[in-house]
């Protein structure tokens, strides 16, 4: 443990031609914390996850990892840093194999350059070997059959297991810090129990790691997170423990405004 | 030990009916070149149709092939390559044939690289006659003002040109897709104008008086003897051609078991989650830019030498069509497919009367109905395997 605060934000904003989808938010995160972040739909939980990875650019505001500030930062040099990320609609490798997915996960721990190819060969050919086991094994940290079809095609699998594979691929690196956006989106009941177990067992083997969960099962946020954050307009409005914010008149007022709408409409 | 032994025999018989089909295909390809009557060529591309029909349909013929080839890959590659060394051999009396098929070996070379961007990195550069272009001018132009030996001249006319792709690629960065497709149109439109009007390459008359190549005291302008025979000295660059193609596929295994072709297939599928996984997205487009076009100059300078003159008329953007093509039919990210797309697309419109006429007509369909009925090509992008 090294930072007492691994992530903060101080009024983050993004504002998309006079709309705030982001709206000065404050946030912290301390080192091995999961922390959820729920909200109706569109109130930028997903923007605030593409602000902090670089995706889009802030128009206001800090963001500090591991004490340095990553604003003007590109995505690529973000996930260096030891970021890593699931994306709402699953955003894998569709056409090459789960096990080059999750390889490609490991891409920026990798050291082997375009000299190394052409003319040290051998170091890439155990490179690769290397993050083939590595990857093998984190498959089959999930399930002995995710492992046995490491060979398919990501496009042909079915979605839950799209959904574990973009998991492996975001640990695959060794992240400080995951960002799960909507893990359990489009899953059974019984699929996300297991889901809740595997990311129960993911932090139990990587005391370190910090997480932050998107969710809309309030079960899963419940059984899972440390803290909660709720987010209604691109505006952090309650953050504490899951049982106060549930108490919370704002953050029902929030829902309940989103389902009056629903029925009106 | 029964058991062993019908293995072993099963083995050696699908061994064996491999490399069967292996001297059909070849013998195929020979009889395509040979014949000269309109009825058999067409006999022969029959031939070859049904032929990958039923390897690809036919499953106990498809096992054979899949299995003879993977028990034995080499002593099939290793025939295979007899066969192509033994062209020549076959064709010592038809020079003109020998011609085509180091033509076809110079569309490999270039279907090769732009595979390395159509197929892995999804950027669809039409710049392949540029490219070419800037290998053939570069190696003409030190040939004959600086002296330089061909030899030199080939790597030197590789760095130019990737020195160009890296010019090209730069700007190519702020456009996506259909955007950065029409960049490189223009941008070959642009140098077949520059080539036509300069003075210092030549304008419209291009540059003459390339020197044959030499190794030792042996020119290229001569011919071969080889056990007895005389081989026309077209055999020459058709030995070289095919010495680069092996270089140019043996680069493209490596550039996809790598980290590299990873990293570049990644973009092709989703920019976004590549530069998540710490991917410089930038860097790796502009590398494939680079990398393309390095090998594209290398088979301007073989194309150079191999006519003794070059003029604005060989590097029209038509060159860059029948290249898109190659890979498109190919298959993206696959060599072999790539290899054979050249074969097509360089041997068929020389046999065929009616491509003559409509050759651009006639591959911009191939092109759409590829891309409608398989988009991947014919042969697409295996799976990695592993240990």
């Amino acid at each position: 443990m090294q930072y007492i605060q691994i992530l903060k934000t101080e009024s983050l904003t993004i504002n998309f031609g006079g709309l705030y989808a982001v709206d000065s938010v404050d946030f912290h995160l301390e080192e091995g914390e999961i922390v959820g972040l729920i909200g109706p739909n569109g109130s930028g939980k997903s923007t605030f996850f593409n602000l902090i990875t670089g995706i889009y650019q802030p128009t206001k505001g800090r963001i500090f990892f591991k004490d340095e500030n990553l604003v003007g930062k590109k995505p690529h040099q973000i996930a260096k840093k030891g970021i890593a990320r699931t994306f709402q609609n699953n955003r894998l490798f569709s056409d090459i194999s789960v096990l080059d997915n999750v390889i490609l996960g490991m891409h920026y721990r990798q050291k082997t350059n375009l000299l190394d190819t052409l003319f040290r060969y051998h170091l890439v050919k155990s490179e690769l070997r290397a993050g083939a086991e590595k990857a093998m094994e984190l498959l089959s940290f999930f399930s002995e059959e995710l492992k046995a079809n490491w060979s398919r095609r990501v496009a042909e699998l079915p979605h839950a297991d799209r959904r574990r594979v973009e998991i492996c691929r975001a640990l695959a690196s060794g992240p400080d810090l995951l960002l799960l956006d909507e893990p359990a989106g489009g899953m059974s009941p019984e699929e996300t129990e297991e889901l809740m177990r595997d990311i129960r067992k993911v932090k139990e083997t990587h005391k370190d790691l910090s997480v932050i969960i998107i969710e809309h099962d309030m079960a899963m946020i419940e059984q899972i997170a440390n803290r909660v954050y709720v987010f209604n307009y691109g505006r952090k409005i309650a953050e504490g423990p899951f049982s106060s914010i549930s108490k919370d008149p704002g953050v029902i007022q929030a829902y309940l405004g989103e389902e009056e709408e629903d029925a009106a409409a | 030990m029964k058991a062993g032994l019908d293995m072993k025999l099963n083995q050696n018989i699908s061994r064996l009916l491999f490399l069967g089909i292996e001297t059909v295909l070849f013998g195929l390809v020979y009889f395509f070149l040979v014949f000269e009557d309109m009825i058999s060529i067409f006999a022969v591309l029959a031939a070859m149709v049904l032929l990958s029909i039923a390897i690809n349909r036919i499953p106990s013929l498809n096992r054979v092939v899949k299995e003879g080839f993977s028990h034995s890959k080499i002593p099939c590659i290793v025939y295979g390559i007899l066969f192509v060394l033994a062209m020549p051999i076959l064709f010592k009396d038809k020079p003109y044939h020998i011609f085509i098929l180091f033509n076809t070996g110079l569309f490999a070379v270039l279907g090769l690289g732009l595979n390395w961007q159509i197929g892995s990195t999804n950027i669809v550069n039409f710049a392949s006659a540029a490219s070419f272009a800037a290998g053939a001018y570069a190696s003409a132009l030190l040939a004959i003002h600086a002296g330089l030996s061909f030899w030199i001249l080939l790597p030197v006319s590789g760095l130019v040109a990737a020195a160009i792709g890296f010019i090209l690629g730069l700007p190519c960065m702020k456009t996506k897709t259909y955007y950065l497709s029409l960049v490189t149109m223009a941008f070959t439109i642009i140098v077949y104008l520059l080539l036509n009007n300069m003075d210092w390459t030549g304008g419209p008359d291009g540059i003459s008086g390339i020197p044959f190549p030499q190794i030792g005291s042996h020119s290229f302008g001569s011919p071969i003897s080889l056990f007895g025979w005389s081989l026309p000295y077209q055999a020459n660059f058709y030995y070289l051609i095919v010495f680069v193609v092996g270089i140019t596929f043996f680069v493209d295994r490596r550039f996809r078991y790598s980290r590299l072709g990873l990293a570049w297939n990644a973009i092709r599928n989703d920019e976004i989650a590549a530069a998540c996984q710490g991917i410089d997205v930038t860097y790796n487009k502009v590398l494939s830019f680079c990398a393309n076009f390095f090998f594209d100059g290398i088979a301007g300078a073989i194309f150079a030498f191999s006519m003794g003159y070059i003029s604005p008329e060989s590097f029209s953007f038509n060159v860059s069509v029948t290249v898109v093509t190659i890979v498109i039919v190919g298959g993206l990210d696959n060599a072999a497919g790539v290899i054979l797309g050249a074969l097509l697309m360089i041997l068929i419109p020389e046999k065929l009367q009616v491509f003559q006429n409509y050759r651009m007509l006639i591959f911009g369909l191939i092109i759409i109905v590829m891309l409608l009925v398989r988009p991947k090509g014919l042969f697409p992008q295996t799976i990695r395997k592993y240990e």
